[in-house]
């Protein structure tokens, strides 16, 4: 079958096919309508490679409640990572029988589980309402308790993080739930005459920072040590970030590939959930590199054969923050667009983690290179670098309703991008946005038009139409 | 040959018809309501009848605004942000800059020397800075919404309203009627937030010359208000609420001779 996007009534179908072929599936596999059988009705509004590589990416990324109750059955220790977006899973996973997940991955449940939306409403009757960014259904989760099991270990990051996640964070712990808290500083440039390192991105922070971020992390490391029941030495560390890295290397393959090939060989909803796995591994790292590995291997394949799921003339948008409703991904598509970069926040995720220096010292220099741990102009460097490296035409910057890290920041990297010649839109996409549909369209719609028409400064400079 | 630009807004369908040369044939305007496509046929066959023809011997149409995807008699949609810049290219062809202010929605255009769109900013999800403000503002103070305007150059010291949120302003006008503040100092002082608004959406976007485009603009005082806001001219396009409307009946003409 030709590369496409189907729904997930047409993946019963597909499924059949594929097996019938002989596709062999991990434990985990299996029709992907059965995620939808508990009558939750979002993921029927999404549209779905048709690959069996976005097969087993959505399986794996679906079933992870399940691993997590797994683990938990089988006395794996489980360490809750909150907020540091790929650093404390790293040191976790060197640490045996020990796995990690985000609990802040629980912003997405409303949109995937349209029946999950009561999460909400118990951050709401927490006093953490929907002027709190989404990710406050992770209180939610944690209050009901039906989503993954009470980690064993809950270790958050605070100082230049999310400040609404800081505060759902403490009304989590004012509940009784226990977290282990270490700070990452906000990141500064060395002044003159001071030692500088240099960090993942090109980005540079000063020494005692970044010694400040590996005594913090040296408190994480003994306590997940206490939790593990064994300490472990650097090498099992440099090995727990060798790990991570094949990972990320993964990754940054997929993404080249898919990014600058002009019939766009997966989709842009598939991309992102590539992405996030970088983050979280989704509870098993090992089978997190094999789902990768497998996107990859289509998408080359794809590539090579010129097959792609949309036309070569959609137009390339570099797109900025990760979107609560999903659907919007699917949305970009049906406008004529598709995404040819991205920074998710998470870019610092997808760099190498630097295997020259003491393990300890490599994860403290990555959590420095976090894009919220830095200025807004270090991030707007970092997106207009990108997006010119990977031939975008626009540029979307998706806002989170109530996220007080993007309230702002969006206008400075619209306008960055404007005035570097590159249309730009600004959007705010809230968890379910079925309701803003059409004026979401418009927006898309009028940059995938004005990009066609040849805006920015391309056309003053006779590139345009 | 009659090429059509429906331009479906959140408040009225504004149809306009063009001949092969691009001259408005003929212009209508009509209420929006719940069955978007048959309001705007309704309007279409009307204007097309009284000139003896029918939506067959239309050869393309364009419909834009924010139903524009429920047009059924369209052949092909475009949004409002090109087609305001098309139909400013034929009213106003030096015009560097376009601001729309709709009944729903708030943009700001900036344009290439030949017309097309350079970039735009749109207001967000929140109807402040819109045509929708005036209208609850309106009922408020009882008054017609076509009225409102020559109320406000009543004002002689326009009050001071929130321009983040239309929910938050109008608690605010009741306020201010019961602190006995006179309606033609709310009226003013409500164009004044809607050009606050639009101000900060343009930034630092805007060139000259400005041109108004959108029904607001022919609320009385609006422009004044916007050039206060903006400290620089502006201009409305010669038939504001129409522009979109001749945009796409322009760009249909352009699509049909392909």
């Amino acid at each position: 079958m030709r590369p496409m996007k189907i729904s997930l009534r047409e993946w019963d179908a597909r499924h059949a096919e594929l097996t019938a072929a002989g596709l062999a599936e991990p434990s985990y596999g299996g029709p992907l309508s059965r995620h939808a059988a508990g009558g939750d009705r979002r993921l029927l509004k999404l549209a779905f490679d048709n690959s069996a590589a976005a097969l087993r990416l959505w399986n794996f990324l679906l079933t992870e409640e399940e691993r997590l109750a797994a683990a938990r059955a089988a006395g794996m220790k489980i360490v809750g990572a909150m907020k540091d977006l790929g650093t404390v899973p790293v040191m976790a996973y060197s640490f045996p029988a020990t796995v990690a997940f985000y609990p802040d991955g629980a912003w997405w449940l409303p949109c995937f589980k349209e029946l999950s939306t009561d999460l909400f409403a118990i951050a709401d009757g927490l006093g953490i309402d929907d002027s709190f960014c989404p990710v406050r259904a992770m209180l939610g989760a944690f209050v009901s308790g039906a989503h993954f099991p009470r980690p064993d270990l809950l270790v958050a990051s605070t100082g230049a993080t999310c400040d609404d996640f800081s505060a759902i964070a403490q009304r989590l712990q004012g509940l009784g739930v226990p977290i282990l808290w270490w700070e990452a500083p906000h990141r500064r440039p060395p002044d003159p005459g001071e030692e500088g390192v240099e960090l993942p991105g090109g980005l540079a922070a000063p020494r005692a920072q970044v010694e400040f971020v590996r005594g913090e992390l040296v408190r994480v490391r003994e306590a997940l040590g206490a939790l593990a029941g064994t300490a472990i030495d650097d090498a099992a560390l440099a090995a727990g970030i060798r790990a991570a890295n094949e990972i990320r290397t993964v990754l940054a393959d997929l993404r080249e590939g898919v990014f600058a090939t002009p019939a766009a060989p997966l989709p842009s909803l598939e991309m992102l959930v590539a992405e996030m796995l970088a983050l979280h591994f989704c509870s098993d790292r090992a089978e997190a590199l094999a789902v990768l590995r497998d996107l990859r291997d289509e998408a080359r394949a794809r590539a090579a054969a010129g097959e792609g799921v949309l036309p070569a003339d959609a137009v390339r948008v570099f797109w900025v923050n990760p979107v609560a409703d999903l659907r919007v991904m699917n949305l970009l598509e049906d406008c004529g667009g598709r995404v040819c970069g991205t920074e998710y926040m998470i870019c610092h995720a997808l760099d190498l983690i630097p295997e020259d220096v003491p393990p300890m010292e490599a994860l403290a220099r990555m959590v420095l290179a976090d894009p919220m741990a830095g200025s807004a102009a270090d991030r707007v460097r970092r997106i207009l670098r990108d997006a010119q490296r990977f031939g975008a035409e626009g540029l979307i910057v998706s806002r989170i309703p109530g996220a007080s890290h993007c309230a702002w920041e969006g206008a400075v990297i619209a306008e960055a991008a404007a005035a570097a010649g590159l249309p730009a839109v600004e959007i705010e996409v809230p968890p379910v946005a079925d309701a803003l549909r059409p004026a979401l369209r418009t927006r898309i719609e009028a940059l995938v038009e004005t990009c066609r028409a040849g805006g920015g400064r391309a056309k003053e400079e006779g590139v345009g139409a | 040959m009659i090429f059509m630009g429906v331009d479906a807004g959140s408040r009225a369908i504004k149809v306009v018809l063009a001949g092969r040369d691009g001259t408005v044939i003929d212009r209508g305007v009509a209420d929006q309501g719940v069955d978007h496509a048959a309001r705007a046929r309704a309007l279409a066959e009307r204007l097309l009848e009284a000139r003896g023809a029918s939506l067959r011997d239309v050869e393309a149409t364009v419909a834009t605004g924010y139903a524009r995807a429920a047009i059924d008699f369209a052949t092909v949609r475009i949004t409002e942000i090109t087609c305001h810049a098309r139909g400013v290219r034929a009213e106003a062809p030096a015009a560097a800059s376009v601001i729309e202010i709709g009944g729903q929605d708030s943009k700001v255009l900036r344009l290439h020397p030949g017309g097309a769109v350079r970039d735009f900013a749109m207001n967000d999800r929140c109807a402040a800075g819109t045509g929708r403000f005036l209208e609850v503002a309106a009922q408020r103070l009882e008054v017609r919404l076509e009225d409102l305007g020559h109320l406000a150059r009543r004002s002689r010291a326009p009050a001071a309203i929130s321009s983040m949120c239309v929910v938050f302003a109008e608690t605010e006008i009741i306020g201010l009627l019961a602190g006995g503040a006179a309606a033609a100092d709310i009226a003013a002082g409500i164009e004044h937030s809607i050009a606050t608004r639009v101000a900060a959406l343009a930034g630092r976007m805007l060139a000259d010359p400005v041109v108004f485009t959108g029904g607001v603009a022919l609320v009385p005082g609006m422009r004044e208000a916007l050039q206060d806001a903006l400290g620089r001219s502006v201009e409305i396009a010669p038939s504001p609420q129409f522009t979109g409307a001749l945009g796409a009946a322009l760009l249909a003409r352009e699509d049909g001779e392909r």
